[in-house]
Order: structure tokens, then sequence, then C-alpha cells
């Protein structure tokens, strides 16, 4: 699966990655990107997964909530966790987990074992960067008690009014609404911003609202965040709200189905 | 659980006076603690903390607060954020700065039909109650009603 688009800074053509639902995942997709995590997580320096899990919450705590650089700073983190990815395993891209369809966590992130191994997939343990010890997780727990007062997935209707909007704004407050229910209902480590990172399936909720927040674009191609925002760089590598609003210029798109095949001159 | 229950809000008798949007804003927000979800009814000050919300009367939404959970620092480290160091400091807000929650209440005020003024209780629930149950803090609750644009 191929697309390619001019980049933005030399004039070259580059492929974009392609980020697929979780529940169209061939086998050797999600093969890959177990491997990806697990190859990750082998690593305690600045490649690893534990020293991205700390960008959002401990120890570094560069995330944001409830303001109006939730959207472009998360899209910002899941570029910079994707290459670190794709740097272990080629190719590799960051799937998501429908919530506004499914009414359970997916499988690929609750299965024991895959392949005769641990899940890197099921979170077990907490490893705060360079602190050279790990720390138990306390499992999930989707619609146990710490999820009273929040309705259970799936959130489809929630997430139609949220695509009504037609300010960034709006958009994003309704969006990030139904994303806090989504921690806080999958529950263990999940549900706090200090932890939430550390736990695999953070990754496929937020790619979820990465795609939600880029089909709106598609409907809204003129509402941008406010313009006093579009130059203030997104902890911690510099990025601008303005380098977050193209997804194809940062390397990805997202596709229901897409397929392709040789030109004459291929 | 954490009942809370506000002051009466005035509010533009519907339809008499009619608005065409209502929201409720909590400010100054606190988020140092567990998470937690709150759901809220207007004039329903007893309603039961058990019942199923969205059948007892003025229900009018929810929301959650994905907090920040336990403090991993050295002590002082999760202290309410202060002032900036001095007129020069850059430094991004801090994490635990509060912040605000918009609800849009609209249909279950129009619902009321007539009232002149509203209550808003709270019911919150923390994740982690054995730690903290007075998880709902904040400044000010705010109720503003938004009117249709002018027709000529």
């Amino acid at each position: 699966m191929t697309l390619q688009v001019q980049t933005a800074g030399a004039p070259r053509l580059a492929t974009l990655h392609i980020r697929r639902s979780l529940a169209k995942l061939t086998a050797g997709q999600l093969a890959d990107l177990r491997a990806a995590f697990q190859k990750t997580m082998a690593l305690d320096d600045d490649r690893g997964f534990w020293y991205f899990a700390g960008w959002h919450g401990e120890p570094f705590n560069w995330c944001h909530h409830h303001d109006r650089l939730f959207l472009p700073w998360h899209r910002a983190y899941l570029y910079y966790f994707e290459l670190a990815l794709q740097a272990q395993q080629p190719g590799v891209t960051l799937p998501w987990w429908d919530w506004s369809l499914l009414d359970h966590l997916p499988h690929a992130y609750t299965a024991e074992t895959a392949d005769g191994a641990d899940n890197p997939l099921l979170v077990r343990k907490v490893r705060v960067y360079q602190s050279g010890t790990d720390q138990p997780a306390p499992p999930r727990a989707p619609g146990g008690p710490q999820a009273r007062g929040i309705p259970p997935p799936p959130y489809r209707a929630r997430l139609h009014h949220a695509m009504q909007a037609t300010s960034f704004t709006e958009f994003s407050r309704r969006l990030e609404a139904i994303h806090d229910d989504v921690h806080v209902w999958t529950g263990g480590i999940m549900q706090d911003i200090a932890s939430a990172a550390y736990d695999p399936i953070f990754f496929a909720h937020h790619v979820m609202v990465d795609r939600c927040w880029r089909i709106w674009q598609h409907r809204q191609p003129g509402a941008l965040p406010p313009q006093h925002l579009l130059d203030q760089p997104l902890r911690p590598n510099g990025m601008t709200v303005r380098d977050t609003l193209d997804v194809k210029q940062l390397g990805y798109e997202y596709a229901g189905t897409s397929s392709h095949v040789p030109g004459p001159t291929t | 659980m954490q009942r809370w229950t506000s002051q009466p809000l005035p509010v533009p008798a519907f339809p008499a006076a009619p608005w065409e949007r209502a929201d409720l804003e909590f400010e100054d927000l606190l988020h140092d603690g567990p998470s937690y979800a709150v759901v809220l009814f207007l004039n329903n000050p007893d309603v039961a903390e058990d019942a199923i919300p969205d059948e007892m009367p003025g229900f009018a939404g929810h929301f959650t607060v994905f907090a920040h959970g336990d403090c991993w620092g050295d002590p002082g480290h999760c202290d309410p954020p202060g002032k900036p160091v001095h007129a020069f400091d850059r430094r991004a807000p801090h994490p635990l700065a509060p912040i605000n929650i918009t609800v849009e209440i609209t249909e279950a005020l129009q619902a009321l039909k007539d009232v002149e003024e509203v209550t808003v209780t709270a019911l919150a629930y923390s994740t982690e109650p054995d730690k903290r149950e007075d998880v709902l803090r904040f400044g000010r609750l705010t109720l503003i009603t938004y009117d249709p644009p002018v027709t000529l």
C-alpha cells in the first residue's frame, strides 16, 4: 500500500505510512506491531518505549489536556513515538481502537500470549525512564468500579455530535470529553495522566482520537486552531501547532481501505 | 461519592425568553488527584446516588476529569502551582494548573420550561475513593445561555 506526497522540506516524493483499524490488521501486521513494542520495551534509553511513555505523564509531564493544544500535542506525540517504533520495526504503523463501534477492549491488547510468548500489548509493568526498577501495573478493569458515572462504549452518537462542531475549539472540547471517558472506563494505569501512556493501549486510543480529528479536518478544511496558537511550539521537540495540521507532511494517513496497482512505468 | 448542590442560578425563562444553547462552565477545576466522573442534575438535589442517571428527573449530562493521579515526585512536586518565578518566566503553565470544563445542557434546561432559577446537583465519583473522595473542587460554576441569531 503506497501513497506518495511531495515533502515540505526537500522537493521529493516520499511514501506515506498508512494507519489502519485494529479490526483490519492482517496477522503479519499485528505481529509487526507486537515486535515493535517488544523491541522498544527492551530499550531503556531515549529510543525506548519507557522514554516515550514518560513524555506524556511521569516523569516529564509534557502532555496537554483540557486546553486547545490537546489535539496538536498528541498528534506530535504519536508522530515521534511511531518513528521510534519504525526505527526498530521498519514499516510498522500504529493502529486505532474504534471505541465508536466496539463495546470492549480490542483482543489484540488483552490476549495473555501471542505466538507462544507474552503479549507485549498487555500491560504488566511500569518502568519510569532510567529509574532502573519495574513496578507492577494494576490490570485494566473496563467498566469496573472506577468507571461509575461513565456511560460505557460504544460512543457512536457522541462522536457524531462531536463531528457536527464547526469550530476547532468546540470540536476539540467535545472529542476530549469522550477521550476522558475512554481513559477512565478502561481503568488500570490508563485512568490517570501520570501513568496512562505506560499502557500500550493508550496509543491505540489516541490514534483513534487523532483519526477523528483528521476526518473532521476533511469536513472542515478551513477550521484551524486559534491563530495565536499556530506558531506555539509543542514540548519537547519544538514542532509547532501549525506543523501538526497536515498529517501527510507528518508522513502518514488514515485509510479504511486502500489498494494499488503498478503503473506503466514501473 | 461526593454530592454538591449549587445555589440557585437565574435562568431566562424558556420558551418565553428564547435561547438556543445553554452551557455549564466549571471554572478553576483541580485535577491533582484521582480521575473522577461527575453526573449533573438540574433542580433535583435529592437524586439518589445509585439511580440510573439518565432516567432521573433533571439529568443534564456528565463529564469525566482525566486527572493526574498520585504524585510520583519528591515532596512538593505536586503542590498547587504557584506564580511564575519572575516576569521573564517563559515556561509552560504547571501541569496541575486549574482547568475549565464545559458541559452542554441545552435540552435538559429547556425541558424544565418556564423556571426562573435552577440548582445544579453534582454527584462526583472518584476512581479511588479510598485515597480521595472529595474530588470535585472548583472555583466557580457559571450558567451561560446563548441567544439565537437575530433574524431580519
